[in-house]
């Protein structure tokens, strides 16, 4: 079973979420796909080792061949190949690796070599979580390659639970992509809302059931209790605004493992979606 | 030889932009002649290199001289591979300015990149 915690609005909790649902969820697989800011580690003592490169292609042109007829860079999109006066010139980091390049080429004089964007890291096997991460690269335009390979990585665990980056962007797509049930994470007030209805939009088109979680609810006004409602949006489970968790969080402690009673909570939820999936899985086999 | 000002609008009175790769028009002069063509930057809404593709479409145009306010890094890499001398607008106004401060020697040509990649899709 693959859970995405996602939100509109970054800062709204999916990594408060995420890793309280982890320590309550034994067995469970954690993996962070922000990799542009993973902080999923942060809250977690284990020892964590580089276990993969992720790598990507870029066109590499060999000017004996060349005789600079342009199509290469009429063809990019991205404008990372510019066929110039005497030279090509090659913007790597805005390749996007599509290949087309190599194949308008005429006279066969594009090839491509291979360069680091990322790394995924892991902790050691015999943690009580396994859990991974990915990190993009300074200066580097996507991760959607590692967020991809990482999820590969841990396609065949009973129990995985995806922290994913904020927003709606292409990075938010790969994350959530073809898991069993998303969570939103979003705060009521009226920014959260407003970020939050782009997300159910996203889903809704990407067909991958989800509810929302309020977190710091009391905060702002009812909103987002409205929009669920009118819209048919479960709301699964509500984490009030408290200075409490707030101060455990900056400690970058987990907060239900010194916050007993809301143990239960992140147990409920996760029985919660098993159950709304129960009926889904049946339908499907 | 031609001299291109990336530019607001059409013609000699039209306002410098502030940006080059993202800039609405390039106002280009020939300095034999005189003559004005005003071409609309079909890279101004590229989602990444539109500095460089600009400079393609302006070599394409035959342009040897590029007035501009700011250039990105992919922008002075292009405009040395396209054998293009690139000068900063500096406080001048208009393109006719630009093209009379040129002939006049008072321009200074870019070194470098002026500003940080990606500043024309902050700016835009």
């Amino acid at each position: 079973m693959k859970i995405a915690v996602l939100s509109g609005k970054g800062g709204t909790g999916k990594t408060t979420v995420t890793s309280n649902l982890a320590v309550n969820i034994p067995g469970c697989t954690l993996i962070d796909t922000d990799v542009e800011e993973p902080n999923l580690h942060i809250f977690f003592n284990f020892k964590f080792n580089q276990e993969d490169s992720i790598k990507t292609e870029y066109p590499i042109v060999d000017m004996e061949k060349c005789n600079l007829c342009g199509k290469c860079g009429d063809f990019c999109r991205y404008n990372a190949i510019l066929p110039a006066k005497d030279k090509v010139l090659i913007f790597k980091e805005i390749c996007h690796n599509c290949g087309g390049c190599e194949i308008v080429c005429p006279t066969k004089a594009i090839q491509y070599e291979k360069r680091e964007i990322g790394k995924i890291y892991r902790n050691n096997s015999d943690s009580s979580i396994h859990m991974k991460y990915g990190e993009l690269n300074i200066g580097e335009m996507s991760g959607v390659r590692i967020i991809e390979k990482l999820k590969k990585s841990v396609e065949n665990d009973p129990i995985v639970f995806i922290d994913s980056p904020p927003g709606t962007s292409c990075a938010t797509v790969a994350a959530v992509e073809d898991v069993d049930y998303a969570v939103i994470v979003s705060e009521p007030t009226p920014f959260g809302v407003s970020d939050m209805k782009m997300v159910v939009e996203m889903l809704k088109e990407m067909k991958i059931p989800f509810g929302v979680v309020v977190n710091k609810a009391g905060l702002g006004n009812n909103e987002i209790y409205k929009y669920c409602n009118d819209e048919n949006i479960k709301v699964l489970e509500n984490i009030p605004y408290s200075r409490e968790i707030a101060e455990f969080y900056a400690h970058g402690v987990v907060f239900s493992k010194n916050m007993q009673s809301y143990k239960e909570l992140f147990i409920n939820l996760f029985e919660n979606i098993k159950t709304i999936l129960e009926p889904v899985q049946e339908g499907g086999q | 030889m031609k001299i291109a000002v990336a530019s607001k609008g059409e013609g000699l009175k039209a306002e410098i932009d502030n940006m080059f790769g993202r800039a609405e028009y390039f106002v280009i002069v020939d300095s034999e002649n005189t003559e004005v063509k005003s071409i609309e930057n079909t890279a101004k809404n590229e989602s990444n290199g539109a500095g460089g593709k600009a400079v393609k479409l302006l070599s394409n145009e035959g342009v040897e001289i590029i007035v501009a306010p700011e250039l990105g890094p992919k922008a002075v890499t292009a405009v040395e591979a396209f054998k293009i001398k690139a000068y900063k607008k500096d406080s001048l106004k208009t393109v006719e300015e630009a093209v009379k401060a040129y002939k006049e020697g008072k321009l200074i040509e870019f070194e470098s990149a002026s500003v940080r990649e990606h500043s024309g899709l902050r700016r835009a």
